[in-house]
């Protein structure tokens, strides 16, 4: 008030502008018109989902059952009796493997490019990992053989196994999981780090203590986009793991490979056989499930660990 | 000159730039061991800047260069042998805008014993509440010291922040503008402690407010364009400055 007052009597002029109804109106007008589109956008978008998932349970419902997921294909072709146990033991095999080796490597790039590394070889190495983002899963599916698979040449030798397989899937998480932690990073507040290294902390205590909890949503993040995205893959594993209608004896070498929803559904399509077909539908809506599930888990990991840590 | 062994923080020659924007230009002062020295001096001047240079966060700035010497204790903390995590482990300092960490209240402070390799809880819970209680907060907090420090007002940060600058039991406080954000009785509560804290610590303050800085000050320097104006004990500083732009600045003519 006191400034106010203060203020010379001819600044006092505010001039007043006349408000304009018509304009309010027309952006008012344009406002529901974006939310129509919005609205459009999203029913577009979901209708094709909901469509399959329609289909599929229309399809496949006489599977869904306890014994569908709890048993092993048998019968002829394989798969005509029994369920799809050995794809759903499969996938958790892969994907823990895959994450095994992704999550640690994706986390500590991620950190090193937003936090450690010089600025001209980081703008090269992230140039590299959005490459490594776009190159195509049926290329890792080469590299994977070449480097896990084959029992020629150079390479580890692993033989078409549930390692050779997590571990080429582990190549398509691995830059993702590294984006979203830079990215996650990179949106913490300056003052964060800028407190704890004032404080004394050395750069890998500030990190560990202060920028990884802060970055943990976005972390958790890519590591949700990176198992979603290795889940549905069958190129890479084509080249690597191929697929095993029984459970694996091993993780390398003869018997180490594992089946897979996504093999599974990819093989029984395939085969000149009603039976199949309606099962692979069945084992659709199971992966659709199981996607849920592990995008369920995660995101009560993440909760608690945001509450508890 | 004040005696050599009385000195705690020596400037001598330093400039600073941004890439080619020479900021700080050849600033040549002192800080006496356990007295309370404010910087004042117009927005975007560069006290803030300086502040920084006092325990090197300008380290990891982009394109940021440094010329000249900082002494402390006698020694070049810009040389080459000088481990900056050893350094800034005897610099407390608070920021210009509250920023505690993601963390519990009690978090928050016990994180400087933490890194400090202290693991004894109750000496860690005795210490924070210690901590609490100096910077005027404990009374406030008490009940939710394992709430997330977000739920604290601004000035309530700005507090949290004196408290765990002042944990690890610092030799010298850098504070930047540390009342800012708190209403006049908690700004009254923090001045009066940087007046107790002068016992433990060489105290260097950058503030806006001539009033408040003239209450607390044992020394002022005056910054402008990122040059050192004037540099006076507190004295001849607020009633006799030598320099006339120093005069304009502390009878608000800027
Ligand atoms: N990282 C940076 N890169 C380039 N220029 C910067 C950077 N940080 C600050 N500056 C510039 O340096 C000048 C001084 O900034 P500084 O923060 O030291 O001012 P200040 O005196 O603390 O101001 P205030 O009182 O508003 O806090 C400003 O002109 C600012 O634009
Ligand atoms: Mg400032």
């Amino acid at each position: 008030m006191a400034e106010l007052a203060n203020i010379k009597k001819d600044d006092d002029s505010m001039p007043i502008f006349p408000i304009n109804r018509g304009y309010i109106k027309r952006k008012k007008f344009y406002n529901g018109i974006a939310v129509f589109f919005a609205v459009m956008a999203f029913i577009i978008g979901a209708f094709p989902v909901f469509h399959i998932i329609y289909k599929a349970v229309a399809l496949g419902h006489k599977y869904l059952n306890w014994r569908f997921i709890s048993t092993l294909p048998t019968g002829f072709p394989i798969g005509a009796q029994g369920g799809i146990l050995n794809a759903i033991i499969g996938d958790v095999y892969l994907i823990v493997i895959a994450s095994i080796f992704a999550i640690p490597l994706g986390i500590g790039s991620g950190l090193y490019l937003s936090l450690f590394g010089k600025k001209r070889t980081n703008t090269f190495l992230r140039l590299l990992n959005e490459l490594m983002i776009g190159i195509p899963s049926v290329v890792w599916g080469i590299v994977g053989f070449y480097v896990f698979s084959t029992n020629a040449g150079l390479g580890f030798h692993f033989g078409f196994s549930a390692l050779a397989g997590g571990l080429t899937l582990g190549f398509i998480m691995t830059p993702i999981i590294a984006l979203l932690t830079e990215q996650a990073v990179n949106q913490i507040p300056a003052g964060y780090i800028e407190g704890a290294l004032a404080m004394g902390a050395t750069k890998w205590q500030a990190t560990k203590s202060v920028i990884m909890k802060a970055a943990l949503g976005g972390i958790f993040t890519g590591i949700l986009l990176g198992i979603m995205n290795i889940i549905g893959q069958t190129a890479p594993l084509l080249f690597t793991n191929y697929y095993n209608t029984g459970l694996p004896t091993g993780i390398t070498g003869p018997g180490g490979a594992v089946g897979d929803l996504a093999m599974l559904i990819f093989i029984y399509i395939h085969e000149p056989s009603r039976i199949l077909h309606i099962k692979a539908e069945a084992a659709s809506v199971v992966l659709l499930f199981f996607i849920f599930a592990v995008d369920l888990g995660l995101r009560l990991i993440n909760y608690l660990t945001r509450k508890f840590l | 000159m004040a005696e050599q062994n009385e000195i705690k923080v020596e400037v001598k020659n330093l400039n600073f730039y941004y890439g080619n924007y020479h900021l700080l230009k050849n600033i040549n002062l002192y800080f006496k061991r356990n007295s309370v020295c404010t910087l004042l001096g117009p927005s975007g001047c560069g006290k803030s800047t300086f502040l920084r240079t006092l325990n090197r966060m300008n380290d990891y700035t982009e394109g940021a260069k440094l010329t000249g010497e900082v002494l402390i204790d006698g020694k070049n903390i810009y040389d080459k042998s000088v481990d900056v995590v050893e350094l800034r482990r005897n610099i407390g300092m608070v920021f210009q805008s509250p920023n505690p960490f993601p963390k519990s209240i009690f978090d928050n402070i016990a994180f400087g014993l933490k890194i400090h390799g202290i693991k004894n809880r109750e000496f860690i819970v005795e210490r924070v509440e210690k901590c609490l209680k100096y910077a005027g907060l404990y009374d406030e907090v008490k009940d939710k010291l394992h709430k997330s420090a977000f739920s604290l007002s601004g000035g309530q940060q700005q507090r949290l922040c004196i408290a765990r600058a002042i944990a690890t039991n610092p030799s010298i406080l850098l504070m930047d503008e540390p009342t800012a954000y708190l209403d006049p009785a908690s700004a009254s509560i923090i001045l009066d402690l940087i007046t107790t804290f002068k016992k433990y610590y060489t105290i260097i303050i950058v503030s806006h407010n001539i009033q408040q800085a003239g209450r607390i000050s044992d020394y002022s320097g005056f910054f402008l364009d990122g040059e050192l104006i004037e540099f006076d004990e507190a004295g001849n500083f607020f009633t006799r400055p030598k320099d006339k732009r120093t005069e304009n600045f502390i009878t608000s003519r800027y």
